[in-house]
């Protein structure tokens, strides 16, 4: 048998759910008194799948707290048989977890499950997402009267916006806390949430509806008066304060990069 | 291989250790990365590896390269290794004797090559390939196995023997993988190691294994085994001074451990090759 066929049995092999070896496999391979071919080849067939489970129970630790190992278990190797591995890092093997959800689960619990597993999976985009150095408070000190008036910014490169139509926040902030998980429920409004890294640290928090309207706007390239003239109808005479306010708090966040539109499509960050 | 570069005493950088190895500038000669874990956009492990390259020399070590296997390389990885050597500088670049990846799937273990003529031309090819994108000899490292292919017509040692001439690749001797697939296979771990080309071999690496009575899993989660040790000192003795690196990847120890264990390492170096032959 040549290489590339005895490599595609081995390989037929371990990425199959099938413990049986086959025949065609067995005869290639050499066993020892010690270790018999049967059981060196059941050895890499079961670090495979545990190698792999391991990285799904990282990944998605309050997903499995919530279902429990049997049923986590379950959905991860049905995940794993429909989306191998196919990156040469473990880090990517979770991506198409929601997706597979969407298509494997069965409402009710499907909706819920799939946002779990979505906002553990931006976690995990946040943790090693590209590096940028945020707007200061610092800088932010300095400004000038016309900086204030032509601010622009965008949010940092490790920002994942959901909007959750379920308590998934409650529910991962309890698995995370190993204390009871409620319920899932569905909001009676949805519900933004950001999740980013921050000083190295992943972060995230929820914003009001007035206040996630606010940020979209500032970060979709109105510049900071247009944010005060956007709060005036709800803020009145209070809207350049609250806009200060809020502004402050993305910024002491680490959520914002500044940005400067130079004609209509360059972008330079300045800090 | 000239050895007057020797690195001396280092460990495999882990970021259960991180925190510590800036605050308090172990006594470690170097450190070896797994280079994948590097191959990120940003966040900690490229801050702490920007940190700790400034305080220790590094190598790097990787698991996905897959010399052996049956797809094309893998040119973005490539671009990627390539990449980080650069941001790096490491003393050498290394990878494993193995295949990772099949025709269809990245299956992430060490799988064993059969040893023929047929997988020596293939390997040697990619290894060409690899040094000429990377611009240094490729280092690569026996494994542990827990099968053999019938077809195999050398041993692991003769084949890397060959490679290294065919190619000018270098060789990481794991003592611990020796051991364990020679308990595994039955084989004389001694003769393999004396079949090596003494000349080419880069690197040693030492770790911990699980026995299981009549069979050993290379674990990485324990101390180093009393035989292993054993072996390292006479591997020691036909290598001469030969860097050496501790591989500990779960159930992490308190760093003390993991110094004391590399102090074991040297001070058998210094037994081995007396007071005449300097390792750092
Ligand atoms: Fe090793």
């Amino acid at each position: 048998m040549r290489l590339s066929a005895q490599q595609e049995a081995l390989e037929r092999y371990l990425a199959t759910g099938d413990s049986a070896i086959p025949p065609g496999l067995l005869e290639q391979i050499q066993g020892s008194n010690t270790l018999p071919a049967t059981d060196g080849l059941m050895i890499y067939h079961n670090a495979y799948r545990a190698r792999l489970l391991g990285v799904m129970r990282e990944d998605f630790p309050a997903l499995h707290r919530w279902m429990g190992d049997e049923s986590f278990e379950q959905l991860a190797l049905a995940y794993i048989s429909a989306w191998p591995p196919r990156h040469f890092s473990l880090r990517w093997l979770g991506e198409k977890l929601p997706e597979f959800i969407r298509g494997y689960v069965a409402e009710p619990q499907r909706s819920p499950m799939l946002e779990l597993a979505t906002l553990e999976w931006t976690f995990t985009l946040a943790f090693d997402a590209p590096d940028a150095v945020p707007l200061s408070l610092d800088v932010m000190g300095g400004f000038s009267a016309d900086d204030w008036v032509s601010l622009r910014a965008c949010l940092i490169p490790s920002v994942c916006w959901l909007q959750l139509q379920h308590n998934t926040v409650d529910m991962w902030k309890s698995a995370k806390a190993e204390i009871g998980i409620p319920d899932a429920v569905v909001l009676s409004a949805p519900m933004n949430c950001l999740v980013w890294r921050h000083k190295l640290v992943c972060q995230y928090r929820t914003l009001e509806p007035s206040e996630a309207s606010a940020l979209r706007l500032l970060t979709d390239g109105g510049s900071f008066a247009s944010m005060c003239e956007y709060l005036l109808s709800t803020h009145g005479e209070q809207s350049p304060l609250q806009a200060a306010i809020w502004l402050k708090s993305w910024i002491s966040d680490g959520l914002l990069v500044r940005t400067c539109r130079i004609g209509t499509s360059d972008t330079i960050f300045l800090n | 291989m000239s050895k007057s570069n020797m690195l001396g005493f280092g460990l495999g950088l882990r970021s259960e250790y991180y925190q510590q190895i800036l605050e308090q500038r172990p006594a470690v000669d170097w450190f070896e990365i797994i280079s994948e874990n590097y191959m990120v956009g940003g966040g900690k492990a490229l801050y702490f590896l920007d940190a700790i390259k400034e305080q220790y020399p590094l190598v790097m070590h990787g698991v996905s390269l897959s010399i052996g296997g049956p797809h094309e390389i893998d040119a973005d990885y490539l671009r990627q290794l390539k990449n980080l050597a650069d941001r790096v500088q490491p003393r050498w670049v290394a990878d494993h004797l193995c295949w990772s990846r099949g025709s269809a799937h990245q299956l992430h273990d060490l799988l064993p090559l059969p040893f023929t003529q047929e997988s020596l031309l293939h390997v040697a090819s990619r290894v060409r390939l690899v040094q000429d994108i990377l611009q240094r000899p490729l280092v690569l490292e026996n494994v542990s196995a827990y099968v053999q292919w019938k077809t195999s017509c050398m041993s692991e040692s003769q084949f890397l023997a060959e490679l290294s001439s065919l190619t000018g690749c270098e060789i990481l001797l794991d003592v611990n993988n020796v051991y364990v697939s020679s308990r595994n296979q039955g084989f004389d771990p001694w003769q393999f190691i004396m079949e090596l080309p003494r000349e080419r071999i880069r690197q040693i690496h030492l770790a911990g294994h699980s026995d299981y009575g009549h069979y050993l899993i290379d674990t990485h989660d324990q101390p180093i085994a009393g035989p292993v040790w054993a072996l390292y000192g006479e591997a020691l003795n036909y290598l001469g001074a030969t860097a050496t690196l501790i591989e500990r990847d779960d159930h992490f120890p308190p760093f003390d451990e993991l110094l004391a264990e590399l102090s074991k390492a040297r001070s058998i170096s210094a037994k081995v090759l007396g007071a005449a032959a300097p390792c750092v």
